[in-house]
């Protein structure tokens, strides 16, 4: 008696378990399908992937927020201030295909990324590789040119942008790469 | 109570398999084989496109450790081939015990670790940046190759799953089991993982890490449940069904075997799962007086063939049955048979 019914329970617990795999199975795929139909009819987004912040639409007719970390001869300042290198050229470019003005804000690099992580910039240069230690805290973009360092190990040179404006990384590094950049 | 000259007359030696469950046993090395080869396609794959996304990271994770169950299966399997020495009298065959319990602490300890890793991802606000990959030349979302990636390991893993369920109930292997389990649930993950990256280009920045979650949620799941069975077989619990629900059939007819004997009039076992194989000792009260040699003989072939699993026998004839070596029985009395 005891144990029938014991069994009888622990088949339930198996039956209990099926059911709930079978149901977390139809929620994914409800989840996923869910997300197709969101992001195919999404009219009014017109970028995939997009921005959760809207970053790209924001700077698109406006203001291009930049920061600057001297690294010659990827970024300098001139004697008057005025910034200037390739990654200069590189944002100035990018800001005029999308029809903005670029504001430049010069500092460090733990200020800058810092101002990148708060929404204050949108984008910040300073001579960075691929293997930049600021990864967990800027979007590092493609390598918009690749270079022998001292060691002789190849070296990709990067430019940094906020985290997940996906839209906007996607855009810049697009720009990037149609870019001939020959390293100073 | 002549016990110990029982049990020594009546310990014959080794298992050997019947030729279904050797058939079984060759399929089963050979899909074990095979899934290990699947695996390095996908850990690579994954590897090689997973970027920022903590789903990408959760599954890659799951794939690295899908590696540990056909692997320990096959060391097991090695193992447990060896014959019984002197210093091991009961054989090798709880190499598959301690196979299962290394998978589940794998298990347990790696989901708990990202579940711990994907929910401060989510309080912390993360937001994972997925950009541009170049591939041969073409410019392209690299949320497109990890949700390429994601369903390449959909498919492959279910079929693997299907097919070594019945091996792992045929051979009784508990970590074939965990592994075929595991291999039928994993679409779940790869789905998941494909809904976070869509998620991520959809500006749900959350939606990675609550994949993610889902993912290392469903790891730290099937290490609980494969911790829970492999430690009850290893306390020596009741012989039970590979997928450790019910008590095995096994058991009762055992009991039902030795009650069927005209000799017999009690007759109850005790039954443990040593790993493929079981352990019994059976203990009988004859009607009148000791037992012949050949009808305990009798007893004990008639036992011993009812399946491979219960050739590590003892039939002890006893004056009543032990209570304190049977448990069940203060439950069961009168509704017995006496």
């Amino acid at each position: 008696m005891t144990s029938s019914r014991r069994r009888r329970t622990r088949a339930g617990t198996r039956d209990a378990h099926r059911a709930a795999r079978r149901a977390r199975g139809a929620a994914l795929v409800a989840g996923a399908f869910a997300l197709v139909a969101l992001t195919g009819c999404g009219a009014d987004a017109p970028t995939f992937p997009t921005d959760p912040d809207g970053t790209l639409e924001r700077v698109r007719g406006g203001e291009l927020r930049a920061g600057l970390s001297p690294h010659e001869p990827w970024t300098a300042l001139g004697p008057d201030g005025s910034p200037d290198g390739v990654e200069v050229a590189l944002v100035e470019d990018f800001a005029d295909s999308l029809g903005a003005d670029v504001t430049w804000t010069t500092g460090g690099e733990e200020a800058l990324v810092a101002d990148l992580e708060e929404g204050r910039l949108d984008v910040v240069v300073g001579g960075f590789t691929a293997s930049t230690p600021w990864t967990s805290k800027a979007a590092v973009t493609v390598a918009y040119t690749t270079v022998t360092d001292e060691h002789g190990k190849p070296e990709g040179h990067v430019v940094l942008a906020p985290m997940g404006e996906n839209a906007f990384l996607v855009a810049l590094e697009r720009h990037l790469l149609d870019q001939e950049v020959t390293a100073p | 109570m002549t016990q110990g000259a029982v049990q020594q007359s009546f310990r014959f030696g080794n298992t050997e398999l019947p030729p279904d469950a050797q058939r079984a046993r060759r399929r089963a090395v050979r899909l074990a084989w095979l899934t290990i080869g699947f695996l390095v396609t996908a850990v690579t794959a994954t590897y090689l496109v997973m970027g920022s996304s903590q789903a990408m990271k959760a599954a890659w994770a799951e794939d690295l450790l899908s590696f540990i169950p056909p692997v320990a299966f096959l060391v097991a399997l090695h193992v447990t081939g060896r014959v019984p020495s002197e210093r091991h009298p009961y054989g090798y065959h709880r190499s598959v015990g301690i196979g299962h319990l290394v998978a589940a602490t794998a298990l347990l300890t790696m989901g708990a670790f990202l579940v711990f890793d994907s929910l401060s991802g989510l309080l912390a606000g993360e937001h994972p940046p997925v950009g541009l990959i170049v591939v041969l030349g073409h410019e392209i979302w690299a949320g497109w190759l990890m949700v390429a990636v994601l369903a390449y390991t959909i498919v492959p893993p279910v079929l693997l799953g299907r097919a070594k369920m019945p091996l792992a109930e045929q051979l009784h292997d508990r970590v074939l089991y965990a592994d075929a389990d595991m291999n039928k649930a994993d679409w779940m993950t790869a789905v998941g993982g494909i809904v976070g990256v869509l998620g991520i280009g959809a500006g749900l920045w959350w939606a990675d890490a609550v994949a993610a979650l889902f993912i290392s949620g469903s790891i730290l799941h099937d290490g609980v449940r494969n911790l829970r069975s492999a430690v009850a077989a290893l306390m020596d619990a009741r012989a039970t069904t590979v997928d450790g629900t019910q008590p095995h059939p096994l058991h009762d007819r055992i009991d039902a075997t030795l009650r069927a004997l005209p000799w017999v009039a009690q007759a109850q076992s005790r039954v443990r799962d040593e790993g493929h194989v079981f352990h019994v000792e059976a203990f009988v009260v004859p009607r009148d007086g000791m037992p012949t040699q050949a009808q305990l003989q009798h007893a004990w072939h008639a036992v011993a063939d009812l399946d491979w699993k219960v050739q590590d026998l003892v039939v002890a004839p006893v004056d009543e049955l032990p209570e304190e070596l049977l448990p069940g029985l203060r439950d069961a009395t009168g509704a017995r048979p006496g």
